[in-house]
Formats: C-alpha cells, sequence, structure tokens
C-alpha cells in the first residue's frame, strides 16, 4: 500500500501535468479552489486522471467532502 | 444649483427609462414571446425570433436614455459583430447595461444569464422564450455554449462573471476560454468603457454620475488564441494559457482606449 507522502506525489505530478502548476504552488494545505483555482471542469479533469492512476472510481458525493490537496491525498489513502 | 438640477433630471430620466425598460420586458414576456413561439416553426426558430425582437428593443431602450441625456455611445467596429463568422464575442463588463449596448449593435445575440432571471418577473418570460443559458448548469455550461455556436448561433460572455470592480478589470473566469477550445473558434473581443464609471457593482441605479455616460465600445478584429496551445496540451492548462491571454489583452487595451 502506498504512503501518504507517495501517493503526495502522484497528486502533485497529476496537478503539474494538468493545469501546469509548479512545485512552488502546491502544498498540502493549499485549497483547490481557493489557491488553484479550479473550476468544475478542472474537477473532473483532476477526478478523471486520479481515477485512471489508482483505479478508483470517485462518486460526486466523496468529492464534496475533498477541499485541500491533502483531502484528496488522505481520500486515497484510506482507499488504496 | 444647475448642476444640481441636471443631476436630479438625470435621476429621473434613469427611473423612467428602466420602468419603461421593466415595463417592456414584461410586455415581451407576457404577451409578444409567447406568440412568437406558438407561431414559429420550431423552438429554434422562436428562439432567434425572440432574440431579434429584444434587440430591437435593447435599440430603443438606447435611444430612450440618449433621448434623456442620460448617455452618450461612441461606437468602433461595430459592423465586425455581424459577421457570420462572429460567434464567440467576450466583453469586459463595467456597467449594467453592457448587454444591452451590446445587444443593441446585432440583431442575435445569446448570452448566459444569472439563473435567478428565470424567477424575475421582468425577465423570466424572455429569457427563457430567448434561449438565454442560465448559469447554473456547472460543468454542462461550455458544453451548452459550444452548442450554440456550432447552430450558428453567436454568442456573448463576460469573462469576469460579473460586473468589474470600480476602475479595474476582475480576474477572468475560464469558461470563455473553453468554449473557444471545443468550439475551435476564435474569440472577438469587445472592449467597453463608461466615464464617469456608473451602474458598477453595488451601486444604486439613482446614483448617477456628476455627467452623463459616455461609454466608448471598441469590437476589435477576431484573436486566435489558438496557437499558444499545443494540440496534446491538456484543457485545464491550455484554458488557463487563454484567459490569462484573453485577459492581458484587455488590461492593455482598456489603458489605451480614447475616451
Amino acid at each position: 500500500m502506498p504512503s501518504t507522502d507517495e501517493i503526495y506525489k502522484w497528486v502533485a505530478e497529476v496537478l503539474k501535468q494538468q493545469f501546469h502548476f509548479r512545485d512552488a504552488d502546491l502544498r498540502p494545505q493549499a485549497s483547490l479552489i481557493d489557491d488553484l483555482d479550479l473550476d468544475s471542469i478542472d474537477a473532473i479533469d483532476l477526478t478523471v486522471r486520479l481515477e485512471e492512476k489508482t483505479g478508483l472510481a470517485f462518486k460526486e458525493e466523496d468529492l464534496k467532502a475533498i477541499h485541500t490537496i491533502q483531502d484528496v491525498v488522505d481520500f486515497l489513502h484510506a482507499r488504496l | 444649483m444647475m448642476r444640481r438640477l441636471e443631476r436630479g433630471y438625470r435621476i429621473l430620466g434613469t427611473g423612467v427609462s428602466f420602468a419603461i425598460f421593466g415595463i417592456w420586458g414584461v410586455g415581451l414576456g407576457w404577451f409578444v414571446c409567447p406568440l412568437i413561439r406558438r407561431v414559429a416553426r420550431s423552438r429554434e426558430a422562436g428562439e432567434v425570433r425572440v432574440q431579434r425582437v429584444v434587440h430591437h428593443t435593447f435599440r430603443a431602450f438606447v435611444r430612450v436614455m440618449m433621448g434623456f441625456g442620460l448617455l452618450e455611445a461612441n461606437i468602433r467596429g461595430a459592423e465586425r459583430l455581424c459577421k457570420p463568422d462572429a460567434l464567440l464575442i467576450v466583453a469586459n463588463h463595467p456597467t449594467l447595461i453592457d448587454f444591452v449596448l451590446l445587444g443593441s449593435l446585432t440583431p442575435q445575440l445569446a448570452c448566459v444569464v444569472k439563473k435567478e432571471a428565470w424567477s424575475n418577473v421582468f425577465m423570466r418570460g424572455v429569457v427563457n422564450s430567448a434561449g438565454y443559458i442560465p448559469n447554473d448548469l456547472g460543468d454542462d455550461l461550455v458544453d451548452a455554449c459550444s452548442d450554440q455556436i456550432r447552430r450558428g448561433r453567436r454568442l456573448i460572455l463576460f469573462p469576469e462573471g460579473t460586473r468589474s470592480p470600480k476602475g479595474g478589470l476582475g480576474p477572468f473566469r475560464r469558461g470563455a476560454a473553453h468554449v473557444a477550445l471545443s468550439a475551435g473558434l476564435p474569440i472577438h473581443p469587445v472592449l467597453i468603457r463608461c466615464e464617469p464609471p456608473a451602474l458598477m457593482r453595488g451601486q444604486k441605479w439613482y446614483n448617477v454620475p456628476e455627467t452623463k455616460m459616455i461609454f466608448t465600445i471598441e469590437v476589435c478584429e477576431a484573436l486566435d488564441l489558438q496557437p499558444l496551445v499545443d494540440d496534446c496540451e491538456p484543457r485545464g492548462a491550455a484554458a488557463r494559457k487563454i484567459s490569462g491571454a484573453l485577459r492581458d489583452f484587455y488590461a492593455e487595451r482598456l489603458q489605451t482606449l480614447p475616451v
């Protein structure tokens, strides 16, 4: 089972590839909306990429509790 | 003293103009639009016809406001709005009546409207019959906008999503960029400036400025921002590039737009 550090690296890599963020833009407590300015289309793209990478299926209600990068990491860690 | 009287006259004129607009809106929504829908051969044909009626209404309203001495409009490049390939129009949004001014320049113009309009007694009849797009479609909004354009319908988007902050330009949302990418079309930017600033966000209609509003509207040549992005670039990154470039364009050109 991957560690939270490994999962954080995956998630950061996806964010950099999808949205061209730099490492300096990303930190665990960064808010997906307020700090990274992700909109609804970005949320879909991020979800699709994470699903492809992990094989997990995200439900809409899962996404409501996810606000920060750390929330994404914790969500994936609990299910992998 | 004279200036106070003159400003008082413009407050009165603004109130009367808006009252006329509201009454027209109700009249259109309750009587004209249902009639158009009934006789149109299809829903789509009805929507286009309603948009044409809205255009003529807006033209009349602008003339009323001009007649009252409330505003003056200096417009450049208006003919570009009527070109067949000018389908994705983008504008900054300094005042309450920007859409009215732009709608008065072209016979067909669809737009995204706040969902509250569908429950507003003055607007709901028209927004529904004109086929305007509600802003609460979430991630379906881009598809709805692209669909309009693919059907050859001219669409205006305000990337700031709301009226500009006083004296400036708000942050740009990426909806217009996504629509441009999805539809594969250039953006036709319109610059709007109002001096002195008036009808701004949070401002009451009766807070008219010391002098009449002078609008400068410039319809620019099409901007093809697609070369900024690579074919294989993820759409999130592509939309950010396009939106950033678009905002830079506006920030630069608005500074030099003559009043």
